[in-house]
């Protein structure tokens, strides 16, 4: 298969997003599981965010170094499509988090997940991660088979 | 119902115009280029004037919606 140099960059900010948040979100819901309180939590969310952008950053140079082409019409078109379909990830995820608030809900099958600050703030994370993922997906969906 | 075109036939007929070399003359880049001739991508009204433009024929002989 043919990727484009703006496929490559996006599969590889996708693998990034899905390997460095995916290892930091296991840690989290296992760290919620135990009743000692995650003294780490602010020191691993500001690691992994430098992870990201130094990562995204590196990725991003190599391809810039390459790709001399600007942006056109399709690529802010397949940008916009994407970011709708994000929206209504994070708008799925924003609602059920309201709700899981108000109602102090308890069916989440892990303990602390709505119930403390930390689980609360990891819970928003989540939901823009996987918004900024489905972003990624829905990008690389579009420039495979095409928006007509 | 999709929109067709004959750009790829039109290249050829045109001295074989690559794709970067009409990319560039319609102002958008080379993978839009392919895009649009392997039907995967509907131009803009604006790009598709410029393709008539670059091989002086008009707009329907180049796109047809069937």
């Amino acid at each position: 298969m043919n990727y484009s140099l703006k496929e490559k960059g996006l599969i590889a900010s996708l693998i990034i997003t899905l390997i460095v948040f995916g290892d930091y979100f296991i840690d989290v819901f296992r760290s919620l599981n135990s009743t000692e309180p995650n003294q780490n939590g602010l020191m691993n969310i500001i690691t992994v965010v430098i992870l990201i952008a130094v990562l995204e950053a590196i990725i991003h140079s190599i391809l810039a170094g390459v790709n001399d082409e600007v942006e056109d019409e399709r690529d802010k078109l397949i940008e916009r499509l994407s970011y709708r379909n994000a929206y209504w990830v994070l708008c799925v995820g924003a609602w059920f988090l309201i709700a899981q608030v108000f109602l102090d809900a308890t069916f989440m099958p892990i303990v602390g997940l709505t119930t403390t600050p930390f689980g609360l703030a990891n819970l928003i994370l989540f939901a823009f991660i996987l918004a900024e993922v489905i972003m990624f997906i829905t990008q690389l969906y579009y420039y495979r088979k095409g928006v007509v | 119902m999709r929109l067709h075109n004959t750009i790829r036939k039109l290249r050829f007929n045109a001295n074989e115009m690559s794709q970067q070399t009409l990319a560039e003359k319609i102002g958008v880049t080379r993978q839009t280029v392919i895009a649009i001739e392997k039907d995967k991508y509907s131009p803009s009204l604006e790009v598709a004037f410029k393709i008539a433009l670059v091989f002086d024929i008009p707009l329907e002989q180049i796109f047809s919606y069937e």
